[in-house]
């Protein structure tokens, strides 16, 4: 624990962050950009832009992930239920079967189950550590857009809108597209910190997976090595996002959102860790960590 | 036909003397509707699989298990997947004729989950389809092919036909009555009414229990 910081300190603290990540938007040509973050050493709850709505990308999966442990709650699934390794999914739109691409998936050790069972517990595993849309689209499909839509509804996290598993094609032409808004990931990401996502058992096994993540060139980019980061990634060629709860050692976490915006050809750069090193230095300078 | 090794008998059961929950599931005797409208009877009889080490240690056939056939995953009732299990008595007729595809081709047949036998309530058993007969077999990879092509699962289909004459084979495609991810094949409606069981049910339940292995003495006695 450190002393708190004064309002003054805090107000200083806030425009200096605003300006770096102003500057950080222009630096890095985003289109949009939107951040959030609620810090539980100082409680501060900083946000810019947190309303606006970004396609989701992969932190969809999140939600995923919080529909698949209130149907476990429910009883209605166990984190040992198999579930069967299929490529082969029904579009919200039009009905008709889709397959995923292997190559465009983040992760391939789903796809070496085909034709077998996965247990749930793995599922979840991979859906967040790797990114796999194989393992989001059967887990999709096993506790359907309706439990993932009450779980929000449930947990009371409004900015997060879910309406189809990944690559569903027809479902984008028709314009149907995950979204979320900075304020919705940040509120997930502190239900499951506070250990209200359920049970305060499901919330330390989601936490357990979300630790795992491997893909770190977002948030962990822009923190201390030593710091362990609970998080889950979202990347398509327009838009690259984080979104994670930040732990070090002598005080207590932070959850932050980062959510960018740009065009396809500039690419996504590092703007995400950038704005990561800008939210912790100031939070490390208010508090001396 | 193919034979259970003597020590691993299987009980036959008439869906009718199951307990209640269980009977509701298999729903036996009842009349369901297939994808064009057609209408046809569910099965009565079925194998009592004990344990999960009995699914593992009895061979249909040289190559084929009965565990091949009675993998399921949660859209499989959860009472019917629980052991004892119960698989219509067909089956050992769709793993002779597999055996006969599988010795055809010369690689390991490998059938998917979910895609051997699937109870009435089944989610994927919806309208009505042979897997309900145990008489369907969805093949998802031969050897270490994954069938995943037009070329594969018709060519593999056209085998299977031209093996076994009762064999029907779904071609390539998206449509109902084709796939694109494996082969289905499967030998329609059939189902199998054990020589020593009797189907009047005003003797129900039956009097003493039966077993598999009674139905091949005769044949073992005609053989010897």
């Amino acid at each position: 624990m450190t002393d708190q910081p004064t309002r003054e300190t805090i107000a200083a603290g806030e425009a200096s962050l605003f300006a770096r990540i102003i500057r950080r938007k222009h630096e890095h040509k985003l289109e949009e950009m939107a951040v959030g973050f609620y810090d539980y050493e100082s409680t501060i709850h900083w946000s810019f832009n947190a309303d606006q709505w970004f396609h989701a990308a992969s932190t969809m999966k999140l939600a995923v992930l919080l529909g698949v442990f209130r149907q476990i709650e429910r009883g209605e699934l166990t984190l040992d239920s198999d579930i069967h390794v299929r490529n082969r999914f029904t579009s919200i739109v039009d009905g008709q079967h889709f397959k995923l691409e292997v190559s465009r998936d983040g992760d391939g050790n789903v796809y070496k189950q085909l034709g077998r069972t996965m247990p749930v517990r793995e599922l979840a595993y991979w859906m967040i550590t790797t990114s796999s849309n194989l393992a989001t689209n059967l887990l999709f499909e096993i506790v359907g857009v309706e439990a993932i839509q009450y779980a929000l509804a449930e947990l009371e996290i409004p900015g997060i809108k879910v309406l189809r598993g990944v690559e569903d094609q027809a479902a984008y032409d028709a314009g149907l597209n995950n979204e979320v808004t900075a304020a919705g990931l940040l509120r997930l990401l502190r239900v499951i910190s506070e250990k209200r996502a359920f049970s305060r058992e499901a919330s330390d096994q989601m936490l357990e997976i979300m630790l795992d993540q491997r893909y770190k060139s977002g948030i962990p980019a822009g923190v201390p090595d030593e710091a362990r980061v609970a998080h889950k990634t979202g990347n398509i060629s327009t838009v690259h996002h984080d979104a994670g709860i930040v732990f070090l050692d002598g005080r207590k976490p932070y959850a932050i959102v980062v959510l960018t915006r740009f065009d396809a050809q500039t690419g996504r750069g590092n703007a995400v860790a950038d704005i990561s090193a800008d939210v912790h230095s100031t939070l490390a300078d208010l508090s001396h960590v | 036909m193919s034979e259970l090794p003597s020590e691993q008998t299987l009980k036959i059961v008439d869906a009718f003397d199951l307990p209640e929950t269980i009977r509701f599931l298999l729903r036996p005797g009842e009349m369901v509707k297939d994808a064009a409208g057609r209408r046809h009877r569910l099965p009565r009889y079925f194998y009592e699989i004990p344990s999960y080490e009995d699914a593992m240690a009895i061979r249909l056939t040289g190559n084929f298990r009965l565990n091949e056939f009675i993998r399921v995953d949660l859209r499989e009732a959860e009472p019917l997947r629980e052991y004892p299990r119960y698989v219509p008595c067909a089956v050992r007729i769709t793993a002779f004729y597999l055996q006969r595809i599988r010795d055809e081709i010369g690689s390991t047949l490998h059938i998917s989950v979910n895609g051997g036998y699937r109870s009435p309530a089944h989610e994927r058993n919806h309208p009505a389809s042979p897997h309900m007969w145990g008489t369907a077999v969805d093949i998802y990879r031969v050897g270490t092919s994954l069938l995943q092509t037009e070329e594969q699962i018709n060519r593999y289909g056209m085998i299977a036909e031209r093996v076994a004459d009762e064999m029907t084979a779904f071609p390539f495609g998206q449509e109902p009555g084709s796939t694109d991810d494996h082969l289905h094949l499967d030998l329609g409606y059939l189902f199998l009414v054990p020589r020593e069981v009797s189907e009047d049910r005003m003797e129900m339940p039956q009097e003493t229990p039966r077993f598999a292995w009674e139905e091949r003495r005769g044949k073992d006695r005609r053989t010897s």
